[in-house]
């Protein structure tokens, strides 16, 4: 089948390229625009939310800011406030590129953010009055998803119309994974909203559903979207092919295999069926394959010449995500062994696997995809290399410090909750200085975010044209890497 | 070169077939999960539950009591759940028949409450304490308070039998009035009373020996 699939992204010239990114631009950016500010908002809650963990007493009382809340707002508010939209973002401009065809329809698609933004709002004022379901993912009200539902489904038919739209030619591989995960959330997100806050079914059923939801969001909604955009920006800043089809094949269809299938990993010894959670670990065990398919194809692409990640921003951020994903696989599968997961499996490990694929794979590929795509959807460049650095940093540390944190604590209480002479007391203040550790990371995290949103501001106000790219580095005068094109 | 209806049916089975598995199979055989006959008292296993319990799970999962608690004991000797008294026998699905909604929890940043009911005995008033000011209870607990489930009023004449006594640290009420739980925390407390799984199922019954 690898005949049909192409290793170049596309061929196109670039007044047509620039004719589809202007068609793109508003739907694009307001998707980017508002991700980059739940992105804040979400940000600040998950920092509340650390500093109560370690100083309970901080804003304690308060029905809305009460600590579940907080949490469950967060996590809400990251998930589809921020990386939902990027990822649709990311996924609509990368459509119109793959099946190069300029965007029609656009104020669907704007309204449809518009939309979102609401929903996401009622959502995430909801939760913070006391109306979560406390499903993992799920915990937006049954009155709120609807609102997001309308706004999917106008997407989801422009992303399709467009695919059918394409022009002629062997389809890039980003774009088999675009598709992919255009389809896959509307059948997670539809599946699990009917079933668990709509009309929920009973009690004894509702944990795998849960857990296959969960676990589906992330490898088949925000993976695909985020490796679409590896796939894309890599060969495009790095001005080498894919290295290979096979290879690329092979990721796409073992992450599809074994990708929906982990969450019963996520419950080993606990209330479902025991297959399901042997089938859990074995679908966590295999996704090694994906995880060497993706990052070794991506690996050979730059062939030795990663120079350009010193001075690229998309390409610095992106590789770092890819890098995470690969750990975050990794270290999945590790933990998904019924012996370690016995004692991590209530622990801070989850909490820091979480970060590592949400905020160390999504995010910072979202972040490289949005510094790649927004240059030439406005015609403007990043006004300030050294706020692009400064976001680097901020986010690389504090996500750094976040997970390092939460892993090693995390196995530190497990390893507590888990000894019969130990009491639980204890497991918590084994915990305690590594949560303090996540609390500083957590607050990283927000500067980063806030750094990030105020380029984005500064570059749709900016009014000087045609300056050189933002570069983090010198390039080097002998390089042979191209720059973006 | 037109591959997408190859490309979306290989998708739609791969996708179909987890759904089967992990959608679909919970739902017709979990979903249909009946409570069993309990011999020595005539009643069903697990026992039924009062509604004010019923709406106290909307209120645990309001405000997002399963971010800390975890309700499921594992089994054992894979795990030390049960040497550690979390509860005498592992949860299985038919356990949350008494349940709404199924809240196993991801995390134990507090303890797990599979079996907080048949611990706590049937002191609401140290539930009710312990809701208003963890740390009045345990000085180390990092529980939030949830002091806002419960209005302070002034005492008039005789004080009332609801309100919650014994309370210490810098919330407790001045001379002359007293704490009383709204009817949410009455149905958070019942709620909480009500997790005790105590009884044996066939599929787990309770190790009478060890």
């Amino acid at each position: 089948m690898s005949n049909d699939l192409s290793n170049q992204p596309d061929d196109l010239t670039a007044p047509e390229r620039a004719q589809i990114d202007a068609s793109t631009s508003g739907a694009v950016l307001l998707f980017f625009g508002s991700a980059a500010f739940w992105l804040v908002f979400g940000s600040l809650l998950e920092v509340v939310g650390s500093i109560q963990l370690v100083f309970p007493g901080f804003l304690d009382g308060l029905s809305f800011l009460t600590y579940g809340r907080v949490v469950q707002a967060a996590t809400t508010v990251l998930a589809y406030g921020f990386a939902t939209p990027a990822a649709i973002g990311i996924a609509i401009w990368l459509t119109a590129r793959l099946c190069k065809v300029p965007l029609r329809h656009h104020r669907m698609l704007i309204s449809a953010g518009i939309v979102w933004n609401l929903g996401i709002l009622v959502g995430a004022c909801s939760i913070i009055a006391g109306n979560s379901t406390s499903f993992p993912l799920l915990a937006l009200p049954a009155f709120a998803t609807p609102i997001l539902f309308v706004s999917y489904a106008l997407i989801a038919i422009w992303v399709l119309f467009t695919f059918n739209e394409r022009k002629s030619g062997a389809l890039f591989v980003s774009a088999w994974f675009v598709f992919t995960a255009i389809l896959a959330f509307p059948w997670l997100f539809g599946t699990a909203n009917a079933l668990l806050v709509w009309n929920p079914v009973a009690a004894p059923a509702q944990t795998p559903i849960a857990l296959w939801f969960a676990s589906g969001f992330m490898n088949l909604w925000l993976v695909p979207v985020g490796v679409a955009a590896a796939f894309y920006i890599i060969p495009k800043s790095t001005g080498f092919p894919i290295a290979s089809n096979n290879l690329s094949l092979l990721g796409f269809w073992t992450l599809l295999l074994f990708g929906a299938w982990t969450g019963g990993a996520q419950i080993i010894g606990g209330p479902v069926p025991a297959w399901i959670t042997s089938a859990g670990v074995a679908a966590s065990v295999m996704l090694l394959v994906p995880a060497l398919a993706i990052g070794v194809n991506l690996h050979l692409t730059f062939q030795g010449h990663y120079a350009p990640v010193a001075w690229s921003p998309a390409l610095r951020f992106v590789v770092v995500g890819i890098g995470s994903l690969v750990t975050y696989w990794v270290l999945s599968a590790i933990n998904s062994l019924p012996l370690v997961n016995s004692m991590t499996q209530f622990s801070d490990t989850n909490r820091a696997l979480y970060q590592l694929g949400h905020f160390g794979f999504f995010a910072m590929t979202a972040f490289g995809a949005i510094y790649y795509i927004v240059p030439r959807l406005t015609g403007k460049e990043w006004p300030c290399a050294p706020f692009i650095s400064l976001h680097f940093w901020l986010a690389a540390t504090g996500f750094g410090l976040v997970v390092s944190g939460l892993l090693l604590g995390g196995l530190i209480q497990g390893a507590a909750l888990n000894q019969t002479i130990v009491t639980f007391r204890s497991s918590m203040e084994f915990a305690w200085p590594f949560r303090f550790q996540a609390m500083l990371g957590s607050v990283l995290i927000l500067g980063s975010a806030v750094s990030f949103a105020l380029h984005f501001i500064g570059i749709l106000l900016d009014t000087r044209k045609n300056q050189a790219p933002a570069m983090l580095a010198e390039r080097e005068e002998k390089s042979q890497e191209p720059v973006a094109v | 070169m037109n591959k997408l209806p190859s490309l979306f049916t290989g998708i739609f089975l791969i996708f179909g077939s987890a759904w089967l598995g992990l959608v679909n199979y919970p739902l017709k055989n979990l979903g249909n999960l009946q409570p069993v006959p309990d011999e020595a008292t005539g009643g069903v296993l697990p026992p039924t539950v009062s509604g004010l319990a019923v709406a106290g799970q909307k209120v645990y999962a309001a405000n997002g009591c399963v971010e800390c608690h975890s309700q499921q004991v594992r089994f054992s000797p894979l795990t030390t759940d049960i040497d550690k008294e979390l509860g005498k026998r592992q949860t299985v699905a038919r356990d949350y028949l008494r349940e709404k909604t199924a809240l196993p929890g991801t995390l134990r940043v507090g303890q797990d409450l599979s079996n907080y009911g048949a611990r706590a005995g049937e002191d609401i008033n140290a539930i009710h304490r312990h809701l208003y000011e963890p740390r009045s209870v345990n000085p180390w607990s990092n529980m939030p308070s949830y002091c806002f489930l419960y209005h302070v009023v002034k005492i008039q004449g005789q004080p009332s039998n609801e309100a919650v006594i014994g309370l210490t640290g810098p919330r407790a009420p001045k001379p002359g009035y007293e704490v009383v739980p709204t009817e949410k925390a009455k149905a958070l407390a019942a709620y909480l009373l009500s997790l005790n799984q105590s009884y044996p199922l066939p599929e787990s019954p309770v190790a009478t020996a060890k």
